[in-house]
């Protein structure tokens, strides 16, 4: 194919139009790769700087969490702020680092002086002291709500040159006490963000500070009412002793006349008895006088002044006065036993014990306020099963519940003291058939000084006393009471197992 | 647009009517760009329509019938520049399936800016799939072309119509593809 002059001239015009295009579209596709190319490198850049701001954040979130966890921990106030110092020293890349605290603008000598290094831990560091104590302004106590930067300036601790900064905040503790926390850095002004993240753990501390000084606060309280609960029940003890003793002497005229009884029949069996003496002595005298005449004492003459004597009765009557006389005398021992048992204040330990026993003991003691008009009714038993209690207390709660049934029962009477039984517990039944209670009385019967007796008559303690012994004994105590009727009062107590 | 629909549309004026008539168009043109296009580069989009437009006036053709063969023709191109996953399809309707989950997703990658059509997929039975061609551009003819590169790059036969479309009066544009 040829071409002629003219269009190949135009044919090459088109070629270099688009050569011309094709050149300038490389370098636009070049300036394109270049620009890729710049992009990319900016992308880079950018995601590197991210990665350090999130591997920074990740470090400050580890420092906050270990913060948090250390102040929630049951670490004691010392060991959570040594790790605080270490924690936060770390954070900061610090040099070293304490915690010191003063009052009223000293410093407070702490158990140990040694500071927190970031390549050797604690130990020993005068120089960081003394840099301490020229720059930090104690004198002051001016508490900080955030942490402060000073220039060490004059005072750089030598050994470290490029350290020259301290970095430090400080907070009220109890009293007029204020903790600080200092730190040796190379930092001139904190990063916003470093210093929120310092900030949010010192509000941490803080409360972590609190929490344990009001930890203090609390068990020295706690040591407080201990105290006072002992003292309250050292006073319920003497109270509950005081009240037997006012019971006691209520008893005191009725024991009187109980031991008066036999020693009066005592004393008149004496008086019979002297005279037997002198009748056997006056015998001895007559055997002597006629032995002395006759050198010989023949059986009838004998027989005939010991006949004239009445000597056979004198000898059977003297057995019977002396077996007597024995009888009486066991009875006042018995009645001053029973006396000694229920005055004593004794322990208060819960062991096994027969509440027949104990009502019998106590029966004996009150028994003398009822009179023969008074009929008691006992119908306990052997065969009452054993609780675990105090026999001297309990003996206390059945003459008090006793004599307030002898006095509700002013002329006659029947007192009939019952049980009843169920699986695991035994009821004991004492019931009177005296002038009974109203509501209101019923209401405030265990109310402690609340009494319907005369005064000089009653402490009004006796019941709420009882009630407290039986509470302690797990005992529940329910009253039935019907005015003019009587009184039944239910005293149930868990059986001592087997 | 991307540079890469303008090289190849170069390409395409060139293969069929030579270097001669694509200078001639640039003359006549007067494009901002000067013609001057590199697959790296994003151009004004009224620059592809005026060569369109140019092309039409000069060959007599319909702007429908020009969209079309461009389309057809370019399909193979950009498959060949595609990456690597876009060569598993072997299914016309599995490939527009996976225009937008995968291809799309693809060039996004490599051109965060690109505005890109979307399909909105209305029904599909075992031989006929019909979706909405959704693009400010409105080069649903194109589109149409491409479908059928796509079928003879598949070996499968088609048919592409569109029930409704813009340049129809419609409110949008339809198109159906049934397998014969």
């Amino acid at each position: 194919m040829t071409l002629s002059k003219e269009e190949l001239e135009k044919r090459v015009a088109v070629l270099e139009r688009k050569a011309e295009r094709e050149k300038k579209a490389r370098n636009l596709a070049e300036n394109q790769l270049e620009k890729y190319s710049l992009d990319i490198y900016e992308a880079n850049q950018s995601l590197k700087s991210a990665l350090a701001s999130a591997t920074q954040k990740q470090s400050e979130l580890a420092f906050l969490a270990q913060t948090s966890s250390n102040v929630a921990s049951e670490v004691s106030l010392g060991e959570m702020i040594s790790n605080i110092v270490a924690l936060t020293g770390t954070l900061c890349s610090a040099c070293c680092g304490a915690y010191i605290t003063s009052e009223h603008g000293k410093e407070v000598k702490g158990k140990s002086a040694d500071v927190w290094h970031l390549d050797v831990s604690w130990q020993a560091n005068d120089e960081f002291r003394k840099a301490i104590h020229s720059t930090l302004p104690i004198a002051e106590s001016k508490v900080l709500d955030t942490w402060a930067i000073l220039d060490l300036g004059a005072n750089c601790v030598e050994k470290h040159t490029e350290f020259t900064s301290l970095f430090y905040t400080n907070f009220a503790l109890s009293g007029e006490k204020i903790g600080w926390l200092v730190f040796l850095t190379k930092t001139k002004v904190f990063e916003p963000e470093l210093l929120s993240v310092l900030n949010t753990s010192r509000e941490h501390v803080l409360s972590g500070i609190r929490r344990r000084l009001t930890d203090v606060r609390i068990l020295k309280r706690n040591v407080q009412l201990q105290d006072s609960l002992n003292k309250l029940e050292k006073a319920r003890r003497q109270l509950i002793q005081s009240e037997k003793m006012a019971s006691l002497g209520q008893l005191a005229a009725g024991v009187a006349h109980e031991i008066n009884n036999p020693i009066a029949f005592i004393r008149s069996n004496m008086e019979v008895l002297n005279d037997y003496l002198a009748d056997f002595k006056l015998f001895h005298k007559e055997l002597k006088s006629t032995l002395d005449k006759n050198e010989t004492l023949d059986a009838a003459l004998f027989e005939s002044i010991s006949q004239s004597m009445d000597l056979t009765y004198i000898e059977e009557d003297s057995k019977d006065i002396l077996q007597s006389n024995l009888e009486g005398l066991e009875r006042v021992k018995g009645i001053v036993d029973n006396l000694k048992g229920f005055s004593h204040a004794g322990d208060e330990t819960l062991v096994e014990m027969s509440l027949d026993a104990c009502i019998s003991a106590a029966l004996k003691i009150a028994g003398n306020l009822f009179k023969y008009e008074h009929k008691i009714d006992n119908k306990m038993s052997n065969a009452c099963p054993k609780i675990l209690g105090n026999l001297g207390q309990l003996q206390q709660v059945f003459v008090n519940l006793f004599v307030n049934a002898a006095q509700a029962m002013e002329t006659a009477g029947q007192l009939t003291i019952d049980y009843s039984e169920n699986e695991k517990r035994v009821v004991i039944h004492i019931k009177d058939t005296g002038c009974g209670m109203d509501e209101e009385t019923l209401k405030q019967l265990f109310t402690p000084f609340f009494t319907t007796k005369p005064v000089g008559e009653g402490t009004g303690l006796g019941l709420s006393v009882s009630y407290a012994i039986l509470e302690a004994h797990g005992a529940e105590v329910v009253v039935d009471s019907e005015l003019n009727v009587g009184t039944t009062f239910n005293l149930s107590f868990a059986i001592a197992e087997q | 647009m991307k540079g890469i629909v303008f090289v190849k549309f170069n390409e395409f004026i060139e293969e069929l009517w030579g270097d001669d008539f694509w200078d001639t168009l640039l003359n006549e043109a007067e494009l901002p760009s000067e013609g001057i296009y590199t697959s790296v580069g994003t151009y004004d989009d009224q620059e592809l329509f005026t060569l369109i437009q140019l092309v039409v006036e000069k060959k007599g053709i319909s702007s429908k019938d020009a969209q079309f063969a461009f389309g057809k023709w370019v399909f193979k191109e950009l498959y060949n520049v595609a990456p690597a996953g876009a060569h598993d399809f072997k299914d016309v309707f599995e490939f527009l399936h996976a225009v937008q989950n995968f291809i799309h997703v693809e060039v996004k990658k490599l051109n965060p800016d690109a505005l890109l059509p979307e399909f909105e997929f209305l029904s599909e039975t075992a031989n006929t799939l019909s979706f909405n061609y959704l693009s400010p551009r409105k080069l649903c003819f194109f589109c149409e072309g491409i479908v059928h590169g796509l079928a003879e790059h598949t070996g499968q036969q088609v048919t592409v119509s569109q029930p409704e479309c813009e340049h129809e009066g419609d409110s949008r544009c339809v198109l159906e593809v049934v397998k014969i």
